[in-house]
């Protein structure tokens, strides 16, 4: 390729992958063009109502993301548009994207609602899964991005006869609604294109014997999460949408439409099990009554990073059953209950009734998504998911295009988010030479001094259309405001952030000499950036204004309360008015930036993400303990897909030592680490010291070393890695009997988790051995087969080729015993409810991933990163933030985080680097500053600031005597200034004496 | 009490020739009957004035914070915990303190003397083991020692000290810590209490007596004392801020109180301040199980967070 | 006329305080007596901003983080 590349990337798809690629990429200098079909980005992730496995609300972590990236400058969100045509090359494509008709221009529209409370027109609500009813103009959610209506072109009443209707147009006073609007091609030039459009939910009535739409009460998942949604049809009041009853039974069928060959849906879709866990529990917790809740399974998968102990808790603290069996159909069974018929594991016939049946739906690939990916190119498996190339992550067959997210196959939100930041880190490293090159920075004039200034401030009372004037007597609180201290000027405006109101403003602040600016509007979480850009426009610091709610919190929430609504506007103006006249100017902090990168750990995570980081043009340290790179990949042989892993592992290393950005220490540990984010200075165990501006820790795991079945008595008991060498020297080819043992050392009291690969890697060895000698007998003995995703179909091969499957429980173990010429294994077959008695050559223990505790403890403490109960290194938010810490600047990937395979592992290798590209694009740290200040005269130093700091951003200096605040890690929280009893510590932009004065205002 | 002196002495004074410390801090003979005052021993000659009787109320620890100079200190129970905390929060250094601890049964609570006298002046008191004679003009009352203690001492679990680098005097007999002053109080309806606090307010005069006494009240400005923002009235005629000041104090003081008394022994308005800092105490043991200033190597209480930490009072019903 | 109580809440800018503004965005109604003081983070509040609030004037006090 010679000619230059396109320092820019079309993102398809805005659910959470699309938000968090196009955040990754436009913070570290690419240009975004972020393609969304719908009228609003944040894909399903604002339709469920938790998530798991920290039962945060989804909506709520999921929000500021969106904010973020609607707002960044470097983003272009279009949205009700999809992308038709792409040509070009790798680094150079030519995108073409329609853009349908909104007919509501989103730069006018306030997102006040006026039109749609006008609106005759009732169309099922598709956000709540048709279980209420919305207007035919519309906003999808409540929160949604672009805070924009967006007409339903086919149930406009307009639409159908010009003269009909036009109710809307009546009521935005924002002159927003335009029914001429047409449909827009435009052509984008970008250097790679990242494909994440989500899934479809599976189809349930296409499964008669479930009953989905014809016996009642029988409901998808997905119409469960809005039943309990707060923001739901029912506003979170548990009830069944057939008669509105409070159910006090429930059940969950899970693989509907999953695991199922007759319905060409032969692969897991890896994450009912949990969510439907997740919604058991939380439908207990929202229930008033004791609720019984079932879930009838196959397999119980909760292979991920802290769902077994979810699973767990479910079972044995929440009470919630589980049903091993297969279910045969629902009927309904007596007022409006469901009756289940199912057969248990022994074969015995069983009837259930409850009062709702929850149908728990598979993922499979969107409709659309798989036609525009056959039109490009792209290589789609069996099922039309766009499976990623072999040991990628997120590769497809083009170079340039990538994929992630559940297009690739179905996965939760933490992978989704991970194959999110590999993607953009491919992107990065592909457009390296074009880094910067099309991304904007925004030009401000010089900042007016106003220290010593009189206190002159403006105050804009915003009516909202009629959302906060409907209620609110908007002139009485601009009169009243007048009489305020320090107000020169107090007027109204019809809608205070539209377009021509921030015109007005900046005039305002120049003609009165505003050095203070209040607005009385709606919420400083949604709009305070704007009206601060304004501020920042007419030379004043962004900090010299205060946001009142008067709509959210005022006008809307006191409708029948005109007078008082009245009364507690003015007292909120008050309040602001008070608050503001202290406010002081808050620069922001600049630091100097390190941008060479330590990676702690060569394995093949460690070495993906130092090469990664390494294209992207930065100097790259890499730290090996052992003599030689490559980790406990060493030891493998057969990739899950067939992959011939020596072979890659090979070609990797010879990448890494080619590669002139990358420093290779081997034999090296940690010794000692000082500063933080941007400036880290790393001491290793030769005294050796690096200086880096981020850290990525891959420090990997190890595999457990059984205790038990005879492992180290009998040289015949081997683990799977010592079991797959032996197979690639051919000594195994002569085996007549194989007997696999799962869960060894995993899903036990000491080691609550699983090990997630065993299961597959198991199959996989029971494969190859059937490959190599057909008519060996391999046993596999299991608790749950957890062959999550497209490893199913290793399953479904498995059996098909004579692999015996028995399943044990916990508190059964099977037995082993040496006998004459080899060893017997007893086993209790829970088919046959009769101990089996297998005699066998040779023993595999699937023994569980662990991690090294003693060095993560140490790495721990060196980078004030934390450890989850297991030891393995815990990450700054469990769904969202899978690689980062809330430590900045450290990243981690690959086993050293949990158990996963090697896929897996290089997906998030390359996520660490997408993300740490995010700090390292960067020329200096800079942080708002609205931090906490010490005065030092009155700090005793007595330590309690620095014990309670969560962002480890404040400690007593020795030689001072006084705390220090490290400015850039301060977060601002004021848990410091508000534990200091010497009164030492303020907080800028929010000091005691300005929470003082708006107590006064009272 | 004369073997415990001489003890003292003899330790001060071995630490001073030898200059193992340049001070000792302890008690010597005050200028008025039934008193002990705190005194400074920088010379072997200095150290015969130490004494150790039933009126060395004071808390010590108030005089070792942001020392430089090696200092010994003759200290009792609970100064000893106030010592402990305050090594905690980088006020005292550990490695520059050679703690004397003197075991201690209490000490005498003068108002109650006088109360049991009548008022008459007191001159002169023998103490002969469990029994004490107050001598005057025309006056000669014997009294058991314990039932003349403080009210704190008598609910005092703390007797043996916690940390010392010698010991001084006989190891007391284990005692739980009691709280049947504050159960009672907490018995009282929510209007009761409110009452009678505002009464106990009512006599503050704010002359800070107890803040300075507090050896855990060591900040170079105190709250009340602020006026960017002022957060409560400098004057005292408004209970509601002198409950302010006690009640914020109260805060300040969780987790950290040794429960000395030294703050209403030192009010001259003989306000019940304990009843406040006793709540505290309690209630910091009976959530979290902490008691101030009794392990040098665990965490303030409230600085630190467990996610098993009990949190009754989000669950409130 | 009845007594009406003058409630000060401190609202953590990242949760309650969205959660404030969602009440709104689903037009559930409540009494006007709330004043909200946004902060940064629940561990903002000082006790002290708690005693002062109630010195001026307020009869109850909502924290929430």
């Amino acid at each position: 390729m010679s000619t230059k590349r396109t320092g820019s990337v079309l993102v398809l798809g805005a659910g959470i992958a699309g938000i968090q690629a196009s955040l990754d990429l436009a913070e570290s200098g690419y240009y975004v063009h972020l393609v969304e079909s719908s009228p609003a980005i944040g894909g399903v992730m604002p339709a469920l109502d938790k998530t798991f496995p920290t039962n945060d609300c989804s909506m709520c972590i999921l929000s500021p993301k969106l904010v973020d990236c609607g707002r960044h400058l470097n983003i272009n969100v279009m949205t009700t548009s999809e992308l038709i045509d792409l040509e070009g090359e790798p680094g150079n494509y030519k995108a073409k994207v329609k853009t349908r008709a909104r007919y509501v221009d989103p730069a006018k529209c306030t997102g006040c609602g006026s039109c749609t409370e006008e609106c005759p027109v009732k169309v099922d609500d598709d956000f709540n899964q048709g279980l209420s009813k919305r207007k035919a103009i519309y906003k999808q959610y409540a929160q949604a991005y672009p805070n924009a209506y967006a007409i339903d072109k086919n149930k406009c009443l307009k639409f159908k006869n010009a003269k009909a209707c036009g109710k809307c147009l009546k009521a935005c006073q924002a002159e927003a609604i335009n029914h001429e609007m047409e449909d827009e091609i435009n052509e984008l030039e970008v250097g790679a294109v990242i494909l994440m459009p989500g899934f479809d939910a599976y189809d349930a009535s296409k499964l008669d014997y479930y009953g989905y739409g014809k016996v009642p009460n029988v409901i998808t998942s997905l119409e469960f999460e809005r039943i309990l949604s707060a923001s739901g049809p029912f506003g979170g009041h548990l009830i069944r949408p057939s008669d509105e009853k409070e159910p006090k039974k429930i059940a969950w069928i899970q693989c509907v439409g999953s695991r199922n060959c007759k319905n060409d849906h032969g692969y897991c879709s890896s994450v009912c099990c949990m969510y439907s866990i997740k919604e058991a529990v939380i439908a207990k917790e929202h229930s008033e009554h004791d609720l019984d809740t079932a879930i009838f399974y196959m397999d119980m998968r909760t292979y991920g990073k802290e769902f077994e102990k979810y699973y767990n808790r479910a079972q044995e603290e929440q009470g919630v059953r589980f049903v091993r069996n297969r279910v045969y159909e629902l009927t309904e069974g007596e007022d409006g209950s469901v009756k289940i018929r199912y057969a248990l594991e022994d074969g015995s016939i069983q009837y259930e009734e409850f009062d709702m049946v929850v149908l728990s739906v598979g993922l499979e690939p969107k409709g659309e998504a798989v036609e525009l990916a056959k039109k490009l190119g792209i290589e789609l498996n069996q099922y039309n998911f766009c499976e990623a190339k072999p040991l990628t992550g997120i590769n497809t067959n083009k170079e340039g295009i990538y994929v992630a997210g559940a297009f690739s196959g179905p996965r939760d939100i933490p992978e989704t988010v991970m194959q999110a930041s590999a993607a953009a880190g491919e992107a990065q490293a592909l457009l390296s030479e074009a880094k910067g090159t099309l991304t904007k920075a925004k030009e401000y004039p010089a900042e007016t001094d106003v220290a010593g200034e009189i206190i002159r401030t403006g105050v804009f009372v915003c009516h909202c259309g009629i959302n906060i004037a409907g209620v609110v007597d908007v002139p009485n609180v601009v009169d009243y405001a007048k009489e305020l201290p320090g107000v020169v000027l107090s007027t109204n405006k019809i809608y205070a952030c539209s377009q021509d109101s921030s015109g007005q403003i900046k005039e305002a602040i120049k003609e009165h000499n505003l050095n203070r600016v209040v607005v009385a509007s709606c919420s400083p979480r949604t709009h305070e950036p704007m009206f601060q850009e304004t501020l920042k426009e007419a030379g004043l610091n962004p900090h010299l204004f205060e946001l009142t709610n008067i709509r959210d919190q005022c006008s809307w929430v006191h409708m029948d309360e005109p007078e008082k609504a009245t009364e507690k506007a003015k007292d909120l103006v008050k309040m602001a008015v008070n608050k503001v006249a202290l406010a002081k100017p808050v620069q922001p902090v600049k630091l100097d930036m390190n941008h060479d990168v330590l990676v702690i750990g060569g394995g093949v995570s460690g070495m993906t993400n130092a090469l990664n980081l390494a294209e992207q043009g930065y100097q790259v340290n890499l730290v090996e303990k052992e003599q030689q790179l490559g980790g406990i990949a060493r030891r493998l042989h057969y990739g899950l897909k067939g992959e011939d892993v020596q072979g890659y592992l090979n070609q990797l290393i010879n990448q890494i030592e080619q590669n002139n950005n990358i420093k290779v220490y081997t034999g090296q540990e940690i010794a000692d680490v000082n500063g933080f984010v941007g400036n880290f200075t790393t001491t290793l165990t030769d005294g050796q010291q690096i200086e880096h501006g981020v850290t990525v820790i891959a420090t990997g795991s190890q595999e457990y070393q059984p205790q038990e079945y005879l492992y180290g008595e009998n040289h015949r008991v081997k683990t799977l890695l010592e079991l797959e060498t032996e197979i690639a020297d051919g000594q195994l080819d002569k085996v007549n009997n194989v007997v696999l043992i799962q869960c060894v050392g995993s899903r036990d009291s000491e080691r609550p988790y699983c090990s997630r690969i065993c299961c597959t890697k198991s199959i996989k060895t029971a494969l190859k051995i059937k490959e190599r000698r057909p008519e060996a007998k391999v046993y596999i003995l299991y608790r749950d087969i957890r062959t999550y995703g497209f490893y199913e179909d290793l399953y479904t091969e498995a059996r098909q080729k004579g692999v015996i499957f028995i399943r044990y429980s916990e508190d059964n173990k099977p037995v082993v015993e040496n006998v004459e010429d080899g060893l017997r294994v007893t086993v209790t077959d829970h088919v046959l409810g009769e101990p089996v008695e297998i005699y066998t050559d040779e023993i595999g223990l699937a023994s569980a991933i662990v991690p090294p505790v003693e060095n993560n403890q140490k790495l721990s403490k060196f980078y004030k990163v934390p450890l989850n109960e297991d030891k393995f290194f815990l990450e700054a938010h469990l769904k969202l933030r899978p690689v980062d810490f809330s430590t900045e600047g450290v990243f981690m990937c690959g086993l050293s985080h949990g158990p996963k395979n090697l896929e897996e592992n290089i997906s998030q290798a390359k996520a660490a680097a997408g993300r740490a590209a995010t700090v390292l694009a960067k020329d200096q740290i800079t942080v708002e500053g609205k931090s906490a200040v010490v005065d030092k005269k009155k700090c005793s130093a007595c330590g309690t600031c620095e014990q309670i700091c969560p962002a480890k951003a404040i400690k007593v200096d020795e030689e001072e005597q006084a705390a220090v605040v490290n400015e850039a890690l301060c977060k601002g929280c004021g848990a410091c200034s508000s534990s200091c009893r010497c009164g030492a510590i303020n907080v800028k932009g929010c000091t005691d004496e300005q929470i003082m004065a708006m107590l006064s205002a009272l | 009490m004369q073997k415990l002196t001489k003890e003292i002495q003899d330790t001060a004074k071995k630490l001073l020739e030898e200059n193992k410390v340049d001070l000792v801090v302890g008690f010597a003979k005050g200028s008025l009957p039934l008193r002990s005052t705190p005194y400074f021993a920088r010379t072997a000659e200095q150290a015969e004035e130490l004494v150790w009787n039933q009126f060395c109320e004071n808390n010590l620890a108030n005089y070792l914070k942001k020392r430089e100079e090696k200092v010994a200190v003759v200290a009792k129970g609970c100064d000893i915990r106030a010592i402990v905390a305050l090594i905690k929060e980088n006020q005292i250094n550990r490695d520059n303190l050679y703690i004397i601890g003197v075991t201690c049964q209490g000490m005498i609570d003068r108002n109650k003397a006088d109360e049991l006298v009548n008022g008459k002046e007191i001159l002169e008191t023998e103490t002969n083991g469990e029994e004490i004679v107050l001598k005057g003009k025309d006056l000669e009352q014997k009294a058991k020692v314990e039932e003349l203690l403080y009210d704190t001492c008598t609910r005092c679990a703390y007797g043996n000290p916690v940390i010392y680098d010698e010991l001084i005097g006989e190891e007391q007999p284990a005692k739980e810590p009691n709280f049947e002053d504050i159960e009672k109080f907490e018995a009282l309806s929510a209007e009761e209490r409110a009452q009678y606090l505002a009464k106990e307010m009512e006599k503050c005069i704010r002359c800070y007596a107890c803040r300075n006494a507090c050896p855990m009240c060591y900040c170079d400005t105190c709250f009340v004392d602020e006026s960017t923002p002022q957060w409560i009235s400098k004057r005292a005629n408004s209970a509601k801020d002198n409950l302010i000041f006690q009640g914020v104090r109260v805060f300040h003081q969780l987790g950290r109180c040794a429960d000395c008394g030294a703050c209403e022994r030192a009010c001259p308005m003989g306000i019940n301040l304990s009843l406040l800092t006793r709540k505290g105490v309690k209630d910091v043991k009976e959530t979290y199980g902490y008691e101030a200033g009794l392990n040098p190597d665990d965490k303030p209480v409230l600085s630190d967070f467990e996610t098993d930490d009990p949190q009754p009072f989000l669950m409130k019903e | 006329m009845a007594y009406e109580p003058k409630i000060v809440a401190f609202l953590c800018n990242w949760c309650s305080y969205a959660g404030a503004d969602l009440a709104g965005i689903g037009r559930l109604q409540y009494p006007t007596n709330l004043r909200v003081v946004r902060i940064p983070c629940s561990g903002r509040i000082n006790p002290l901003f708690i005693f002062s609030a109630l010195r001026n004037g307020a009869d109850g006090i909502l924290t929430s983080g």
